[in-house]
């Protein structure tokens, strides 16, 4: 085959394999909805538990700190791309709303208010990036989901804060944010500055759903040349009116990083290295603590390529408390024109999954600590083959073994139930004998130029160990069907069919809790108006699955369509 | 291992372009093709609304008027944006008088040879509705509708232009539209003229 039908392969696979991803998330980092090819359990847009299969270990991936995640958002000990200030990069104005299915319209006539169902709720986005002036430009972003809010909020949550804790409506959604800023961008420079103020309640250790108000926050970015930094301060105000509580953190947070260049990139070691921080400073109640009040975290990034079919990538990060250290190895070799057997091994280790996380929480009295004596192992060993067969017809597999030993999980004391929610008392701890698993993915990829690109996989995984003090008992098994239709280059139709089975909580209730296996079915139509740059997309999730509350004390995951409305200038 | 660099460049380009939802607009062969907006005209309607089912006893038959848009998007289909006003009563006892209810519409229509002249549409519909009432009785029966309400769902429609005379054209319509409500899904049939007039 010569080279351009290699690449044209190449790149027909590769749109295929990521074909499961083009349903459009409701918002930046919800992705997750759509996703089952794992375990992804969603108690509010601020919390979920996400976790590939095959990942290894029973972490989720956002309780992993990484450099990838600098500008994430840090809530609570979870890294979360949402609510996102990443300002967005087209120039561009965009619009979004939506609403979980179900609201009751004229049938409110013919039913008594007993037998209404839970009001359902919006989401709202609108913003604005403008073009560039000699480098300059100017962004505006208002949004909000209240998805995954109702029920919780006149149960509970309302009662805690004073007003609609919002921009708007009362429906106290879980987060509300809006920013405007400038920025400044050319070949050797991209900057910007962004200020706004923003709701939030984020999920604790304690399974309390803590409301802080940031008035302002502040967020100022620079890339020049291979360095990039970032500063953000925040004036959190922190509230619980049934207690009278009030409380204030002051928070300065941010990075600074020096990144492997072009030319370095060519080479044979490549070398990163920065450092993250935070500090705070606390006045009355603010329900968690930072250990002297400051966390420096540097760290460094390296990888060796000795040849185009090895690498070894680690990431090492130390400081006076922890030290975390993410390294693996992948050897890929051609077996054939088409084919290619890759061997990996990764292994982490470290005193804490999340090492800027804070290290205490408060709770009626006691003082939860959220760090472990002692350290967590991780390692796992996978093989995987994929296979081009024809330039329309593709497959692959990927097996692994995984153990770990020291596996953060939570040593429950009591729990204490309080209307619909239950909390814990307790401390972060440690599973002090070996986890260990084994899974497989297997998956077929089918395309037609850009016409359509389907996609089935499936996967297992099963996990034995001592101690089953997991958080979460990950679901064993999973099959997807996704397809991409785009006709006449114009029209998209992506759609995506889904089962995950059973996964379980055992550690947030006095039973464990179990969210039932189900099928899932997303879909998003868009209109294409390439010339113009305009795109109109309406998308429908979390179709044909029964309504359940995926997370203890979070909220129902509903049927919900939203459309959107996106125009470049 | 070129096929090897090939898939790891290409892929980390797929992934920067998937960043960007309106990366589409680069494809030169997608903008030479788009033949979008080369007709555009506007229109007004009006008709009535039936409700259909259980709807029957919630509230009834009504008036709607409205305007919209139609845009080339295909050589044999149109892209539509409709808006649309109607004030239903209500046919049991409530504490106020009817709800406006807007409508938004986006969607297409197929001019399918095999049947012309009729037109085939269909798309996604949006209802925003709002008691006619200043008073907020939550708990009564139409209690949730004194705050705003809104609803999405999904439309069908055939149309019949009847008459048509340089730039100008005039038809009758007839469209279901069903509203993802809960406990059951609410329907409604509307049948009505349309009157066009093509811009360029």
């Amino acid at each position: 085959m010569n080279s351009f039908m290699n690449k044209f392969v190449a790149a027909l696979a590769i749109s295929a394999c990521s074909a499961f991803a083009s349903v459009d998330p409701e918002m930046e980092g919800m992705e997750v909805v759509s996703r089952d090819n794992g375990t992804y359990l969603i108690g509010s847009p601020t919390y979920y538990f996400d976790r590939a299969l095959g990942a290894g270990g029973i972490h989720s991936e956002s309780e992993l700190w990484t450099p990838r995640k600098l500008n994430y958002r840090l809530l609570f000990n979870r890294m979360s791309v949402l609510p996102s200030w990443d300002p967005i990069e087209a120039p561009s104005v965009w619009m979004k709303t939506g609403n979980e299915l179900g609201d009751l319209i004229y049938r409110d006539f013919l039913m008594t208010h007993n037998e209404r169902p839970v009001n359902r709720t919006p989401i709202l986005e609108a913003g604005v990036r403008t073009p560039s002036f000699h480098g300059f430009w100017a962004t505006f972003r208002l949004f909000q989901d209240d998805h995954y809010t109702f029920y919780s909020a006149w149960e509970y949550r309302r009662h805690v804060v004073d007003g609609s804790f919002s921009f708007f409506g009362e429906n106290w959604p879980m987060f509300s944010s809006a920013y405007g800023g400038l920025g400044y961008t050319n070949d050797f420079v991209n900057a910007s500055v962004l200020a706004g103020m923003e709701y939030m309640w984020f999920f604790t250790e304690s399974s309390r759903w803590i409301p802080v108000q940031y008035k302002p926050r502040i967020e100022a970015r620079a890339d020049v040349g291979n360095f990039t930094a970032s500063l953000v301060f925040e004036d959190g105000e922190y509230q619980n009116k049934t207690k009278k509580e009030t409380g204030e953190r002051k928070e300065l947070n941010g990075s600074i990083v020096y990144n492997c260049g072009e030319s370095c990139k060519r080479g044979m070691l490549q070398l990163s290295a920065g450092l993250s921080f935070r500090a705070v400073d606390d006045s009355g109640v603010v329900y968690t603590s930072l250990d002297n009040d400051l966390v420096m975290w540097p760290f460094l990034e390296m990888r060796v390529r000795p040849n185009e079919n090895l690498k070894f990538d680690v990431v090492f990060g130390v400081n006076d408390r922890d030290w975390l250290v993410q390294d693996s190895v992948e050897y890929g070799i051609p077996v054939y024109d088409r084919m290619k057997i890759t061997f990996g091994g990764k292994n982490i280790s470290g005193t804490r999954l999340n090492p800027i996380a804070d290290t205490y929480e408060y709770f009626d009295g006691d003082t939860i600590s959220l760090t472990a004596a002692g350290r967590m192992n991780l390692m796992q060993a996978s093989i995987r083959l994929d296979d081009t067969l024809t330039n329309f017809f593709g497959f692959g597999a990927r097996g692994s073994l995984w153990a770990e030993y020291g596996a953060e999980t939570f040593d429950v004391d009591k729990y204490v139930v309080d209307g619909i929610y239950t909390f814990r008392h307790g401390d972060v701890g440690r599973i002090n004998s070996w986890i260990k698993g084994v899974t497989g993915e297997f998956w077929i990829n089918l395309w037609y130029r850009d016409l359509l690109k389907f996609t089935a996989l499936t996967g297992f995984e099963h996990i034995e160990g001592k101690e089953k003090r997991f958080e979460i008992q990950p679901s064993e098994f999973f099959a997807e069907f996704n397809a991409d239709w785009l006709i006449k280059k114009t029209f998209r139709i992506s759609h995506s069919i889904r089962y995950r089975s059973d996964a379980k909580w055992n550690l947030r209730s006095k039973k464990p809790y179990v969210v039932k296996g189900d099928w899932y079915w997303d879909a998003t139509f868009e209109q294409r108006f390439p010339k113009y740059g305009l795109s109109l997309a309406g998308s429908i999730i979390q179709a044909l699955g029964k309504e359940v509350i995926e997370t203890p004390n979070g909220d129902y995951s509903r049927v919900r369509f939203y459309c959107t409305a996106k125009k470049a200038f | 291992m070129k096929k090897f660099i090939a898939i790891l460049t290409l892929g980390l380009v797929s992934l920067l372009h998937a960043e960007d939802p309106l990366a589409f607009r680069n494809d030169s062969a997608a903008v030479a093709n788009d033949i979008s907006f080369s007709h555009f005209s506007v229109f007004v309607e009006g008709g009535e609304i039936y409700p259909m089912g259980d709807m029957m006893d919630a509230v009834k038959n009504t008036l709607y008027g409205g305007v919209g848009i139609h845009y080339a998007y295909w050589d044999n289909v149109d892209g539509v944006v409709m808006f649309q006003y109607a004030y239903f009563k209500p046919r049991p006892d409530i504490y106020y008088d009817g709800v406006h209810q807007f409508m938004g519409r986006v969607g297409v229509d197929w001019r399918w040879n095999v049947i012309h002249p009729v037109v085939l549409g269909g798309g996604f519909t949006c209802s925003w509705t709002r008691a006619d009432s200043k008073v907020h009785l939550y708990d009564e029966p139409g209690g949730t509708l004194t705050d705003n309400e809104t609803e999405f769902g999904w439309y069908a429609r055939i149309s019949l232009p009847v008459f048509k005379y340089k730039e100008y054209s005039v038809g009758f319509h007839i469209m279901w539209e069903e509203l993802w409500t809960y406990p059951e899904a609410s329907d409604m049939l509307s049948a009505g003229i349309t009157f066009e007039r093509c811009l360029w």
